[in-house]
C-alpha cells in the first residue's frame, strides 16, 4: 500500500534559494498572464497620465509657459513619465494585497518554493505594463507636439522611468504586505505619493517654491528621475541624473524588499 | 476487523502540539496521526483550533511546543522537504481566478518543480482522472464553486503528495458540489495518499472519515471511527416533545441534567444509560404536569456525540 507513493517530483531537486530563479521566472510568467488579461489594469494608470498631460497642458500650461519662460510640453511629457510609472506601481502593492487576503498566497507558501520570487515576479510583470504604458503615453505626447531629441534619448528616457517605477513597485509591494487590504493600499497612496508627486519639479520649475520645499523637491527621487528623463529627452547631458536615479532606485529596492519580504512570510 | 491493518503506514504524525495567541490557547497538548489510505477528520466547533493545527503540520505557522513529522521529515527543522511532500488546499480556494484550469495546474506543477518532460502528462492525467475536461480551458473565476473547489483540491495533489491537508473543503457549497468534492476525496484516499480534512459539518465526517479526531478548545476531546465514538457515549437518548413550547425550561430543570439538550422549541434530547432511566425521566415529567406529543427512544447520532463532548454551551 505504501508503496503507492513516490513522489513525482525528484528528491535532488533545487532547494528554494538555488530555484530561486526557475521559480522568477514561473511567477513573473503568472503574473504576466494576468495582466494581458486585466488590460484595465494598464488603462488605468495610462488614462491618469493623459489626464495630467491634457490637465497641465492646456489648463496651467500657458501661464507656466509665460511665467518660467520654458516650452511647456518638452518640460512637461519627461515629468508625467515619471509619474505614470509611479502610479502604475502602486498596483503591485493592491494586487499584492489582493493575493494576500483571498489565499493564494497560502498555497505559494505550502509549496517548496522561493518565497522571495512571489514578490519579485510580481514586481517584473508590473515593470513590463508599465513600460508598456509609458511607451503609449510617449506616443499620446507626440501628438500634442512634445518631441525627443534623437530615438536613443527617447528609448533610455522611457527606460529611466520604468526603473523608477520599479524601484516604487517595491514601496508599494512593502505596503501591501503589511496591510494585506488592497482597498487601503489605494488609500495609502493618496496619502504619500500624490504629495510626493507635486512637491517635485515634476509640473512646474521649483525655483518659485519657498526654499525649505525647493530644498525637498529638488532632491527627492520622483525629481531626481524627473530631471535625468528630461535630460535623454531633450539631448543634454544626462549622466549625473541617471546614475543619481540609478543609485536612488537600487537604495529603495534594497530597503523596500527587505521590509516586504519581512511583512509577507509574517502575514497569514 | 481491526482498523489499524486496513490502512498503510502512518505519514503524518503530531505529537503534543502547543500554539497561543496572546493569551489564548488554541492547540494545547494536541497528538494525532494519519495513515496511508486514510481519511482523518479533524471535527470541532468554530474556533476550536482545527485550521491552526493544519497550518502548524503545513509548515504555515510555527510551532510553539512539540513535534510533527510529515513522511520522515520533521516539520520544524525540514521545512522545505515536508513541502515537498504535501498538498494543501486551505479554506479560501487557493487557485488563479484568471487562469485557466489547465493553467492553473500548470503553475503549481512549476512551482513544485517537476521537470518539464513530465509537467504536461502530470497536468494531462490529472483533467482526465478528475473529469475536468469540460472547464479546463475556462478561466477558474467563471466556474461555479464547487468546480472552483474541485481545481483547487486537485492543484493540492500536482506533486502526488504522501500527505493531503483540506481544510474545510465543502464550505459554502451546495448539496450536489459537496457530494462531487467528497467523491474525489475519497478517490485521493483510494490512491493511497494520508488525508487529513477540518470540517464543521457532522455529516461530511460522517461520510467521509475513517477515523474522527474531535477538538474543543485547542484539545482532542475524543477520537476514532463513527461507531466507536458512538459507542464511547454508550447512551441511548430520549427525544421528547413537549406540547407546548413554555414547558421546555420546566423539563429540563425537572430532569435536572445537564446533559439534556434542547433541539428545537420543542424538541429535547436526553441522554439515558438505560430503559430504567428513561422511565424515570418520563415519569419526572409526567409528575410535573408537562403534556408531552411525542416521545422516542434512538441510538446516539454522531451530533450527540459531538454535543456531549464538546462544551457548547
Amino acid at each position: 500500500m505504501t508503496t503507492s507513493i513516490t513522489p513525482v517530483t525528484s528528491p535532488n531537486n533545487p532547494t528554494s534559494g538555488a530555484s530561486f530563479f526557475t521559480d522568477l521566472g514561473t511567477m513573473a510568467r503568472r503574473d504576466l498572464m494576468r495582466v494581458m488579461r486585466q488590460p484595465e489594469a494598464l488603462t488605468f494608470s495610462l488614462i491618469m497620465g493623459i489626464f495630467f498631460l491634457l490637465l497641465f497642458y492646456y489648463v496651467f500650461g500657458g501661464v507656466i509657459e509665460a511665467g518660467a519662460g520654458i516650452d511647456y510640453i518638452q518640460f512637461l511629457v519627461p515629468g508625467v513619465l515619471v509619474i505614470t510609472a509611479l502610479n502604475g506601481s502602486t498596483q503591485t502593492g493592491s494586487g499584492l494585497a489582493l493575493d494576500l487576503s483571498e489565499g493564494v498566497t497560502d498555497r505559494f507558501r505550502s509549496l517548496p518554493m522561493s518565497q522571495l520570487s512571489v514578490l519579485a515576479g510580481r514586481t517584473i510583470a508590473d515593470g513590463v505594463r508599465n513600460f508598456v504604458g509609458l511607451v503609449l503615453l510617449a506616443t499620446f505626447g507626440h501628438l500634442l507636439g512634445f518631441r525627443f531629441d534623437s530615438l536613443a534619448g527617447g528609448i533610455g528616457a522611457v527606460l529611466v522611468a520604468a526603473v523608477i517605477g520599479y524601484a516604487f513597485s517595491w514601496i508599494n509591494a512593502a505596503i501591501g504586505a503589511k496591510v494585506q487590504n488592497a482597498e487601503m493600499v489605494s488609500m495609502l497612496t493618496m496619502f504619500w505619493l500624490f504629495p510626493l508627486m507635486f512637491a517635485s519639479n515634476v509640473f512646474t520649475p521649483t525655483d518659485a517654491m519657498p526654499s525649505w520645499l525647493k530644498a525637498f523637491a529638488d532632491n527627492q527621487p520622483i525629481s531626481v528621475a524627473t530631471e535625468a528623463v528630461r535630460a535623454l529627452s531633450g539631448g543634454t547631458d544626462a549622466i549625473e541624473s541617471v546614475m543619481l536615479t540609478i543609485a536612488w532606485s537600487i537604495g529603495l529596492v534594497v530597503v523596500f524588499a527587505s521590509l516586504a519580504v519581512r511583512s509577507y512570510r509574517r502575514a497569514g | 476487523m481491526s482498523l489499524a491493518a486496513q490502512f498503510g503506514e502512518r505519514v503524518v504524525e503530531a505529537r503534543n502540539l502547543h500554539k497561543t495567541f496572546g493569551d489564548v490557547v488554541a492547540v494545547e497538548n494536541l497528538s494525532l496521526h494519519v495513515s496511508s489510505g486514510e481519511v482523518v477528520g479533524l471535527l470541532g466547533p468554530n474556533g476550536a483550533g482545527k485550521t491552526t493545527t493544519i497550518k502548524m503540520l503545513t509548515t504555515l505557522t510555527s510551532i510553539e511546543g512539540g513535534s510533527a513529522s510529515v513522511g520522515s521529515f520533521d516539520v520544524v527543522t525540514e521545512g522545505d522537504k515536508v513541502r515537498r511532500s504535501i498538498g494543501l488546499a486551505g479554506q479560501a480556494a487557493a487557485v488563479d481566478d484568471k487562469l485557466t484550469t489547465r493553467e492553473n495546474l500548470d503553475l503549481f506543477a512549476r512551482l513544485y518543480h517537476l521537470p518539464k518532460s513530465e509537467r504536461k502528462n502530470r497536468v494531462e492525467d490529472l483533467i482526465e482522472k478528475f473529469r475536468l475536461t469540460e472547464f479546463a480551458d475556462q478561466p477558474v473565476g467563471t466556474l461555479s464553486g464547487g468546480q472552483h473547489r474541485r481545481v483547487d483540491i486537485v492543484a493540492a495533489l500536482i506533486a502526488n503528495p504522501a500527505a493531503i491537508f483540506l481544510d474545510e473543503p465543502t464550505t459554502g457549497l451546495d448539496p450536489r458540489s459537496r457530494a462531487e468534492v467528497w467523491e474525489e476525496i475519497r478517490l485521493l484516499a483510494d490512491k493511497g495518499a494520508a488525508v487529513i480534512l477540518t470540517t464543521q459539518y457532522l455529516d461530511e465526517a460522517d461520510q467521509l472519515a475513517d477515523r474522527i479526531i474531535l477538538i474543543d478548545k485547542g484539545k482532542v476531546v475524543a477520537q476514532g471511527s463513527q461507531a466507536d465514538l458512538k459507542n464511547q457515549l454508550g447512551r441511548d437518548v430520549l427525544h421528547v416533545r413537549v406540547s407546548d413550547a413554555v414547558d421546555v425550561e420546566r423539563v429540563v430543570a425537572v430532569i435536572n441534567g445537564g446533559e439534556a439538550r434542547v433541539i428545537d422549541e420543542k424538541t429535547i434530547h436526553v441522554p439515558v444509560g438505560s430503559s430504567a432511566k428513561s422511565l424515570a425521566v418520563l415519569g419526572s415529567i409526567r409528575d410535573a404536569g408537562v403534556e408531552l406529543d411525542d416521545f422516542s427512544l434512538a441510538k446516539p447520532t454522531l451530533d450527540d456525540v459531538f454535543m456531549a463532548f464538546t462544551d457548547a454551551s
